[in-house]
């Protein structure tokens, strides 16, 4: 058995057995749980809690396609901020902590060591998002009697592509960022350049900027083409790992 | 036969300080090696840069005859380290780690299972099922030194491995380090003096980046070292004071609190067979006539502290 494939076991132990099996789990749980609950009952919520304000005005009946757009909101937002800072220091606590120099002595090599964090942080979150997702789907045929797959599935797939890219770039700036703060700052930042830039409507079409508002306008019953920026979303996601190993090479621990 | 260790005009720079100045070392195989020096020596950044934690800013190093930068994955093989504060996983037991070091190693099997009880029993952790996270510091320490030696090494590094031990976790350790010598080569820094007496047959002296010495320690100690002869008298030990001082294997006399003559000799034999005849002359009583080296301690002042006291 190698070292890479001791090492990722470890970090798969480490996410059961510390608080990182409850952070996003947790959240995207809340959020599975209470998006297509939500999305049933908001007429009535808000008759009831502003009727007066309303008038004579009528909300429209919420359908199926409202959970999906409520999960898939939460998922390219809320979820997706939990995970920058969470993932903040994915490289730079072992830095601190001294637990690298004991790993890094032995045969695993750098980029072993910061190839195996992604994988198994990016399976871990593929794992939330399928299982988030399927909770999503269920919840919400059990509350609409109603719930085509495509719509909901091909808009969480491309909020995951999205989620794997901000992991490798999240390691990216732990390995360069040795504080988790700072590191969540730039990929805070980097979040909302991504966000500013989708509007260019180039950028949007063609590049993962545009992921976000694709997935969302797929999981509200439109078409949107995502292949491009999930493309270029996973490529993009390549090039930071390769990035953050030559880089985590040449640091000094 | 190889050397474990060979440094050539090895030197770190950091900003404007010069952590290493040049550093020439030669570690021979099986060897239990001291690498000595006050806080602030150098020592920690040797040993980065012995497990290519580091890289030199100019020099060579060399583990067990292939270069540490090149071929990096190999020498690691080769080697156990521990670092002066270990890092655990502190939510694995002290169980789980070494079956985690072990499998770095591509250790598996029986043989990790004989190995990790083994050295659980020689860190004396056998049985103890806490998280890593709860242990004491010295706790940890012996961990350290334990998952050093899961891979059975060729080269043992260690870098001040007594110091957050207790007397009997010291002495343990130290007794292990003995025990290797001819089957591993053990590198170890440390700033205690008595440790590198114990245990290492060389040791070399690091000073502000420099080694300022480096040989076997009864060679250093012959090299530094002066013998000294410790009397005792029951009258007139002012008297006989002066008497040795004009003794021609006599170089020093000086006076402890006690009132004990210390004198510092050239001739051991005779200023042994001399000094007897001097007290009976002067009708004084013998009461003790002791002869030591100069310890290993007196060599490092006079190396390192000359300028500090």
């Amino acid at each position: 058995m190698s070292g890479f494939v001791v090492f990722a076991r470890k970090e798969a132990r480490e996410i059961l057995r510390t608080w990182r099996i409850w952070v996003l789990p947790g959240i995207l749980l809340f959020f599975a749980l209470t998006g297509p609950v939500m999305a049933r009952f908001t007429p009535e919520i808000v008759a009831a809690l502003a009727a007066d304000q309303l008038g004579g005005l009528q909300l429209p009946d919420p359908t199926y396609l409202d959970a999906y757009s409520q999960w898939i909101k939460n998922l390219s937002g809320t979820a997706l901020f939990a995970l920058i800072i969470v993932y903040g220091s994915i490289v730079s606590a072992e830095s601190r902590s001294g637990t690298a120099v004991l790993v890094l002595t032995k045969p695993v090599s750098r980029t072993a060591f910061v190839v195996a964090k992604v994988a198994v942080h990016s399976v871990f979150l593929a794992i939330l998002v399928v299982a988030g997702t399927l909770v999503t789907w269920g919840l919400t045929a059990a509350a609409f009697g109603k719930a085509p797959g495509s719509a909901l599935w091909s808009s969480a797939l491309a909020c995951l592509a999205l989620g794997i890219f901000f992991i490798a770039l999240m390691t990216f700036f732990s390995v360069v960022i040795r504080a988790a703060a700072g590191a969540a700052g730039a990929g805070l930042g980097a979040y909302a350049l991504l966000s500013i830039a989708g509007v260019w409507e180039p950028l949007g079409l063609y590049t993962l900027a545009g992921l976000g508002a694709a997935a969302s306008s797929i999981a509200a019953g439109r078409d949107s083409a995502v292949l491009w920026p999930v493309l270029t979303s996973l490529l993009l996601a390549v090039g930071l790992v390769a990035l953050a190993a030559g880089v985590f090479r040449r640091n000094e621990l | 036969m190889t050397a474990a260790i060979l440094t050539a005009g090895l030197t770190k720079v950091y900003g404007d300080k010069r952590a290493l100045d040049g550093v020439d070392l030669v570690v021979e195989e099986g060897s239990v090696f001291g690498f000595l020096g006050p806080n602030g020596a150098g020592k920690t950044t040797m040993l980065r840069l012995l497990t290519g934690l580091a890289r030199p800013t100019a020099g060579s190093v060399q583990i067990l005859g292939r270069e540490v930068a090149s071929t990096s994955n190999w020498v690691r093989a080769q080697i156990g380290f521990l670092p002066d504060v270990p890092g655990f996983y502190e939510w694995m037991t002290a169980e789980e780690f070494l079956r985690f070091a072990g499998g770095l190693f591509g250790i598996r099997g029986p043989v990790l299972d004989e190995r990790a009880g083994m050295l659980l029993d020689l860190a004396g952790l056998c049985g103890v099922t806490t998280k890593i996270g709860g242990f004491s510091r010295g706790m940890k320490q012996r961990l350290g030194v334990a998952q050093a030696l899961i891979n059975a090494p060729r080269l043992l590094l260690l870098d001040e491995p007594t110091s957050a031990l207790d007397p009997m976790g010291r002495k343990d350790v130290l007794d292990m380090l003995a025990s290797l010598r001819g089957r591993t080569t053990v590198f170890f820094s440390t700033h205690i003096l008595a440790d590198v007496e114990r245990v290492c047959d060389t040791v070399a002296i690091l000073d502000r980046g420099q080694v300022v010495t480096h040989g076997h320690i009864d060679e250093l100690k012959a090299r530094y070292g002066v013998q000294k002869v410790v009397v005792e008298v029951t009258d007139r030990a002012d008297e006989l004071a002066h008497e040795f001082e004009l003794e021609p294997w006599a170089t020093a006399v000086t006076r402890r609190s006690n009132g004990a003559i210390e004198i510092t000799v050239t001739d051991m034999d005779k200023a042994q067979r001399q000094i007897p005849a001097l007290v009976s002359a002067r009708q004084s009583g013998l009461s003790r006539l002791e002869a030591g080296e100069l310890g290993l301690e007196e060599v490092f002042v006079d190396l390192v502290g000359g300028d500090r006291r």
